[in-house]
């Protein structure tokens, strides 16, 4: 990985310098007062506590709802692509109209339309249950990241030769029996790199989710602005950019190194 | 029923096949007696190869009846339908359309496995010695993509012997494949052809058809143009297109 890993080194220093010489600049000679406001702040930013004693919020929140809308899409995503591929015509065109309308809404949007679409609380098997707004958060992102799945789905199985499916019918295989066995081991190293894209995009994607209410990163950022004076409103916005930076970096790096390793060794 | 006797193993009856509205196989008759080799020649694009993937119904037809041992696959409609159909009827490919994600071993016994349900230990064993008869024996763990064309072929017939077949079709298997390779692969057929094993194969090579070949059938344009023993058919053609053709081919 050495390509990658020079460019690894070289962001992962680069880019944090770069903000403190931000910080500098605005900042002047408050810079080094600045900077331990900010990591008195930290831990409030992170979990939304001032002291890591729950972990309902902040930047904690922004992973957990991303992992949480990602297993979601990543599920619906599959049921979604299989039918993009499905004999059934009607099935196909159904599953087409649906992926294309989720996959060309803007994200706010759909956001916007879980806030007010779903109910404050819902009564499933006669529980009320409360709809929060973490929740309405995770519907709302998976929605459109589950149909960036399904056609990353449908792309991988489309690119395994025509001859793979024909050997395997001529075995015997049913037509999900095939996907199982032969065709999908073959096409999902092909989808992860485009998996991890949809993912880091889901994920910066989660700074969104402030216009529902819940208590991300950003949401608790605007609350420490508000207490402490719009002066430090720089520095906690630039400091909120380095965290999602940190987390989603890496995986950029690890995708193209993963898509490089695909691509030069053969199965 | 099952008491076939003289009856031939496959039978084919004025079968039409079109693609859109191109007509490929215009009335297409034809019959393979138990342990026969069959070959069928002629120019590309005649439909040789669809009348392979119409006998084991992977290719639904428009009109006329196909029937395989006690099967009549045109009636067969679902691929669960057509699953005892391919238990008996093996295909092999011109790419060879070996599974790359498995090793030798494994493209040899998923299918038995997992499509018959048959116990594990006793497909690998049969495998080991079909491996034998291809002579492969010692490249059970390699991955296709290690194996040459010859020996990558090699791999599907064993892969679709390891079916039990009652028959095998074997679509231009030598026609992707380097000249040197060529005689390894016909080699093996030869040996099944030898074994009574029910083969029929489209071909190029025409020395081989007549090798081999208990009966030949000429297609040109969707039809069957002549058919007989290769004596008769290589040495006195009668059709002026069969003359013309095996003037350019051989």
């Amino acid at each position: 990985m050495n390509s990658e890993f020079r460019t690894f080194a070289l962001g992962i220093i680069g880019v944090p310098l770069c903000l403190i010489g931000l910080l500098a600049m605005i900042y002047g000679d408050r810079t080094g007062a600045t900077l331990a406001f900010i990591a008195d702040r930290t831990p409030m930013l992170l979990t939304g506590s001032p002291d890591f004693s729950s972990l309902q919020g902040g930047f904690i929140a922004n992973i957990g709802m991303s992992l949480a809308a990602m297993a979601i899409a990543g599920a619906l995503g599959i049921i979604l692509g299989i039918g993009l591929i499905a004999e059934f015509w009607p099935t196909r065109l159904l599953s087409g109209f649906v992926m294309n309308v989720l996959r060309n809404s803007p994200w706010l949007v759909v956001l916007y339309a879980m806030l007010y679409l779903l109910p404050f609380e819902m009564k499933i098997f006669g529980v009320w249950i409360t709809i929060s707004p973490v929740v309405k958060s995770i519907a709302g992102l998976s929605l459109p990241v589950a149909a960036n799945i399904a056609e990353i789905f449908r792309g991988g199985i489309e690119a395994i030769p025509t001859g793979q499916w024909e050997s395997a019918r001529s075995l015997g295989y049913r037509r999900l029996q095939i996907l199982r066995y032969i065709v999908l081991p073959q096409a999902l190293p092909l989808m992860i790199p485009n998996l991890m894209t949809i993912y880091a995009m889901l994920f910066i994607g989660t700074s969104l989710v402030v216009v529902t209410g819940a208590s991300d990163v950003l949401f608790v950022g605007r609350t420490i602005i508000e207490t402490a004076g719009s002066s430090t409103a720089s520095a906690i916005y630039i400091y909120i950019l380095f965290l999602f930076f940190l987390f989603a970096f890496p995986i950029a790096i690890l995708t193209r190194w993963l898509e490089r390793r695909i691509g030069t060794v053969s199965p | 029923m099952t008491l076939s006797g003289s009856r031939p193993l496959i039978e084919m009856r004025d079968v039409r096949k079109s693609f859109g509205t191109y007509e490929v196989l215009k009335g297409i008759s034809l019959s393979v007696n138990d342990g026969s080799v069959v070959c069928i020649i002629g120019p590309s694009g005649s439909g040789k190869s669809t009348v392979l993937r119409c006998i084991n119904g992977l290719i639904p037809i428009n009109s006329g009846t196909i029937r395989v041992g006690d099967f009549a696959v045109e009636t067969l409609k679902s691929d669960k339908a057509l699953i005892p159909l391919r238990h008996q009827v093996s295909m092999v490919f011109q790419q060879y359309n070996l599974f790359p994600h498995r090793t030798v071993m494994q493209n040899l016994t998923m299918a038995p496995i997992q499509v018959l349900g048959e116990d594990p230990r006793k497909v690998r064993d049969r495998a080991a010695a079909l491996l034998a008869k291809v002579r492969l024996t010692g490249k059970e763990n390699a991955y296709p993509g290690e194996l040459s064309g010859g020996q990558q072929q090699r791999v599907a017939i064993a892969r679709a012997l390891a079916m039990e077949p009652r028959v095998i079709l074997f679509d231009e298997v030598t026609a992707a494949l380097d000249p040197e390779m060529v005689s390894e692969v016909l080699g093996v057929v030869r040996d099944l052809a030898r074994d009574g094993m029910t083969c029929v194969l489209v071909t190029h090579e025409m020395r081989f058809a007549e090798e081999v070949a208990d009966e030949v059938f000429f297609t040109d344009r969707g039809v069957i143009v002549e058919h007989g023993p290769p004596a008769t058919l290589f040495k006195s053609p009668s059709d002026p297109r069969l003359k013309d053709f095996l003037d350019k081919v051989l």
